[in-house]
């Protein structure tokens, strides 16, 4: 067994209608607490806490989490995910996320906020069955530094890879280099800050889903940068570059409201955090 | 020189030629909406692009599917070209950068296949016709290359020259550029290509498929821009 810094492990199944948990368990510096029903539909919403306040020094999360035949579940953090210095070995995250048939996941962690000499890296595999419903996002800020530098973390790498019915249709890999990379030139981060990233892959998914949210969306805004485009299987894949967290959330919220009005006739719930 | 060995990187010229019909100078990669935006206007500017292209993208993409193709091929590891021809096709987010590197892919196959007579290029024709693959103008021009037995490295180096060669024909269109202009950026850019060459040969598997946000940003925007040359 390797040694984990915090390791998350969530079975869900669907009983009469209400997504449950059939087996938690976690260890060290994660945990999640019980389960919120924000309405009647059995849509379960887990918050996770990470309750050593922040990823240090060759911190190492590990979270599996399936969700068994039509189980709904949503899965958030309660604050933002803090990334402080690493002299000598990056923070590492992993998920690994198995959706059966029917099943329907909203991964939404808050952002992850990388401090001055941090390197991060993260991985997250999906297995899904061709059936099931996928909705992820991440927003990657860095964070205040003494001397005013923008881009004080050194590495943050973030890569998705979807596999739909055991063939890989998606990989998704960002890495940021700030320690190497001239962060303000052109190709980079385009005089931005923040980056989000969004990935829905589901069934439902068309060109008339991606006309609507084009039309819900001011493509010409000075506050950000918005690129969407369809995945080579029914799914899309949303960059914003933005100069807060809000920009990048307001539109996310948007983007989640108009796909769930579309698909299943129904509002997002707001994710109350104190 | 032994010309008679020599004469074979002939033929890997023919395909480096922006004669050779694949299509390539129908797409920019994102650099036609760098160019409406006004942030790619000159000889100066275009480089830059040209660089962070090379270095941000191009290298963890083609070019290190080119290295790892080569070293499958010459370990008769056809499950991993297969493999390499997925993961280039799903790494490329943009649909239209996606979808037209694949057109190129099959493009330049059915060419090569009316040139040289192996078997895997109507294997890798089937695999694209059963969509068990996708086709990808990388691995077909390394299954050239390892076939008349050009080396490893050198098929990297003359696969991303052939990539900038024709990116610049098409910035000489687009921005426009002169002529000379374009020569001098082709001229300039040679000692970075082996650069790159030399990086991609230390990289490995796990860095396969990075790219920056900006200009992937750029080739998801091209979708929506009004005026447009290029496909991509």
């Amino acid at each position: 067994m390797e040694d984990w810094t915090g390791a998350l492990n969530l079975e869900v199944e669907d009983r009469k209608g209400k997504t449950v948990a059939k087996k938690v368990y976690f260890q060290g510096a994660f945990k999640v607490m019980r389960p919120i029903y924000h309405d009647d539909s059995g849509h379960a919403c887990y918050y996770l806490l990470n309750p050593g306040g922040g990823y240090l020094d060759g911190d190492r999360y590990q979270m599996k989490l399936s969700l068994l035949e039509k189980a709904k579940l949503t899965l958030t953090t309660q604050s933002a995910t803090k990334v402080y210095k690493t002299p000598n070995n990056f923070a590492y995250q992993e998920a690994e996320i198995s959706l059966q048939p029917g099943s329907y996941l909203e991964y939404l962690p808050d952002p992850l906020i990388a401090y001055q000499n941090a390197k991060y890296k993260q991985k997250n595999i999906i297995r899904m069955d061709k059936t099931a419903t996928f909705l992820y996002a991440d927003i990657v800020t860095p964070g205040w530094s003494p001397d005013g530098e923008r881009f004080s973390y050194q590495t943050v790498q973030i890569l998705n890879e979807v596999y739909v019915d055991n063939e890989l249709v998606v990989y998704d890999h960002i890495k940021l280099n700030p320690a190497s990379q001239n962060m303000n030139g052109l190709g980079f981060m385009e005089g931005f800050s923040h980056l989000g990233s969004m990935l829905v892959v589901g069934k439902q998914t068309n060109s008339s889903l991606l006309d609507q949210l084009y039309s819900a969306i001011d493509m010409n805004s000075d506050e950000y940068k918005l690129g969407l485009s369809i995945l080579s299987v029914p799914g899309l894949t949303i960059r914003v570059l933005a100069n807060t967290t809000q920009v990048i959330e307001k539109l996310f919220s948007e983007i989640h409201r108009v796909i769930s009005q579309e698909w299943f006739n129904s509002e997002p719930s707001f994710l109350r955090k104190y | 020189m032994d010309i008679v060995m020599k004469h074979n990187i002939l033929s890997l010229f023919q395909l480096c030629d922006s004669n050779f019909p694949t299509g390539a100078f129908s797409h920019s990669y994102g650099l036609e909406s760098y160019i409406q935006e006004n942030k790619v206007h000159n000889q100066e500017t275009f480089s830059e692009w040209l660089q962070v292209y090379l270095n941000e993208q191009l290298i963890y993409s083609d070019g290190l599917a080119c290295h790892l193709v080569y070293q499958a091929l010459e370990e008769d590891n056809l499950q991993k070209v297969w493999k390499l021809d997925r993961l280039l096709t799903v790494q490329n987010l943009p649909r239209e950068t996606r979808e037209g590197t694949q057109r190129m892919g099959e493009r330049m196959l059915n060419l090569v296949e009316s040139l040289y007579d192996a078997p895997i290029f109507s294997t890798y024709r089937n695999r694209i016709g059963t969509k068990q693959s996708f086709g990808h103008p990388a691995i077909v021009f390394t299954m050239i290359a390892q076939y008349i037995n050009v080396s490893k490295a050198e098929t990297t180096l003359f696969y991303l020259y052939s990539v900038v060669s024709s990116l610049v024909q098409n910035a000489v269109r687009a921005i426009p550029l002169g002529q000379t202009a374009g020569q001098k950026i082709i001229h300039q850019i040679q000692g970075d290509l082996a650069t790159a060459t030399l990086k991609i040969e230390q990289l490995d598997e796990e860095d396969f498929g990075i790219v920056s946000p900006g200009l992937e940003m750029s080739q998801m925007m091209h979708e929506r821009i009004n005026i447009r040359i290029f496909m991509s």
